[in-house]
């Protein structure tokens, strides 16, 4: 078969299996954004746990972290969908979400902590010696240069939570790589064309999102 | 500027997260409380053609009709749970569907585990090789043979009394591939997926020698489930008896695989 030949058909295959990779994509997205939202919440509270003087909670943070850092996604991901099955019912969403979820919090909150403790010391003293409480200043100096420096790093943790949803796929839930896994099965002559196809998605999703990053790093530098 | 508006779009950010995700929960929790009791069961998908997605998604297979047919006689809805092999145990245990019928074979094993209902079908598996392989039968295997099979099924413990040389895949496709393109010298595989894999990939492998065993494949249920387990019985018998089961059976494999 030649080339032309060839792309043709891939052609094809990708318009014709369009609709239902729309459908996972739609699913891969809602996972991401589940697990990242919550992942940002998790990491911002690990981090200030982190950074606090309180050795109890530097405990609790170094604990979350070296565990959490240090166990695989897929095995925390069936941990929580078939490990604690007998005691709650996690439905396959919520499992893989929160499993993602926790598992970015790890990174999020390093990021974060790396991100507070690169503002100079000389500003939380600044804003201490001017009257503000330790809270006020964390909120209006710190945490808003921060953040700014987090960007970079944290759309890095976006990209990779972004794929790893694909592990979804093993808590039978039907996104993207599921999806495709689903094609190549029925039609195993096109398993390499359905994985590919799989990859196109990401690869967009990844490329649109890695833009909008660069556009607010942007934004941000100017202010 | 961005340093008085930066709480605001952090808060929006975080509540808006929150719409989102709660919003997606409601949206997608399965729906728990169905008007009429369900019997779920749980198959591959990735089994054709006993479980398989067609091009619009749906899932279709010998498997997946027998449990609609079941669960019509029982007076249920039917629930087909797509889970990955290696998981399905799993998922039975964790109370995740009420049975397995993913063309799993009962064996003393799986026995310790679960109970079976009665077989709702029989196969067996062959010896596949590629066309121009001077392997013609189990006796030309030697040590140095590579066997593929899937992973934790009942061929791997068969093809371990060949050889040690095993390769795993977790679905039989996988496995006839590899046997083609030469990376493996034989796969054992269930006689019908095999012959309908090969046929559908255009493969150039051929089965040879007889049927390594007779396999009765059975609907695994949790232990102690009795009252199921006896209605999945008498249900199995009812479709028999009325000529469902022999439609299924020809419309997915083209032959009464009962062994009745």
């Amino acid at each position: 078969m030649g080339i032309i030949e060839y792309a043709v058909d891939f052609y094809s295959l990708l318009v014709k299996s369009y609709p239902i990779f729309i459908q996972a994509t739609a699913l891969t997205l809602r996972l991401t954004v589940a697990a990242l939202g919550i992942g940002i919440l998790i990491g911002l509270v690990f981090a200030m746990m982190k950074i606090s003087k309180n050795r109890f909670f530097n405990a609790i943070a170094d604990g979350y972290i070296t565990v959490i850092r240090g166990t695989p996604l897929i095995v925390q991901i069936f941990w929580i969908y078939y490990g604690l099955a007998p005691i709650i019912n996690v439905p396959a969403f919520w499992a893989a979400s929160l499993a993602l979820a926790v598992h970015n919090g790890a990174y999020i909150a390093e990021i974060f902590r790396g991100g507070i403790q690169s503002i100079n010391r000389g500003q939380m003293e600044a804003a201490r010696s001017v009257g503000m409480t330790y809270g006020l200043a964390m909120r209006r100096i710190v945490l808003p240069q921060a953040f700014k420096r987090c960007i970079p790093p944290l759309g890095n943790q976006f990209i990779i939570g972004l794929k790893d949803s694909s592990l979804a796929a093993f808590v039978t839930m039907p996104e993207l790589f599921m999806t495709a896994m689903r094609r190549a099965a029925n039609q195993p002559g096109n398993a390499l064309e359905y994985y590919t196809i799989a990859g196109l998605y990401y690869l967009a999703l990844v490329v649109v999102f890695a833009f909008l990053v660069k556009k607010l790093e942007r934004r941000l530098d100017v202010d | 500027m961005f340093k008085r508006k930066l709480p605001i779009m952090l808060f929006v950010l975080v509540v808006g997260m929150a719409f989102i995700v709660t919003g997606c929960g409601g949206a997608d929790t399965s729906p728990e409380p169905p008007a009429k009791a369900t019997f779920s069961y749980a198959m591959s998908g990735a089994y054709p053609p006993f479980s398989y997605f067609d091009d619009n998604d749906n899932l279709l297979g010998f498997d997946v009709e027998i449990g609609t047919a079941l669960a019509e006689k029982m007076g249920l809805e039917a629930d087909p749970v797509p889970t990955p092999w290696q998981a399905l145990p799993l998922g039975l245990n964790a109370g995740r569907y009420d049975a397995i019928i993913g063309s799993m074979t009962i064996t003393e094993a799986r026995l310790e585990k679960f109970d079976f209902s009665d077989p709702y079908y029989r196969s067996g598996p062959k010896l596949f090789v590629r066309a121009d392989s001077n392997i013609k039968g189990v006796d030309d295997l030697t040590a140095e043979s590579t066997i593929a099979v899937l992973m934790e099924s009942v061929y791997e413990e068969l093809a371990r009394e060949y050889t040690d040389k095993l390769k795993f895949y977790d679905n039989d496709v996988l496995a006839l591939r590899e046997l083609a393109a030469g990376r493996a010298d034989a796969v054992i595989t269930d006689q019908i997926v095999g012959l309908t894999n090969a046929k559908e990939l255009g493969l150039d492998i051929v089965s040879v020698g007889d049927l390594l065993m007779v396999e009765e494949i059975g609907i695994a249920i949790r232990k102690g489930e009795t009252d199921l387990l006896n209605a999945v019985n008498q249900a199995l018998a009812d479709i028999k008896a009325d000529g469902t089961y022999l439609a299924i059976s020809e419309k997915y494999v083209g032959a009464d695989i009962s062994g009745d």
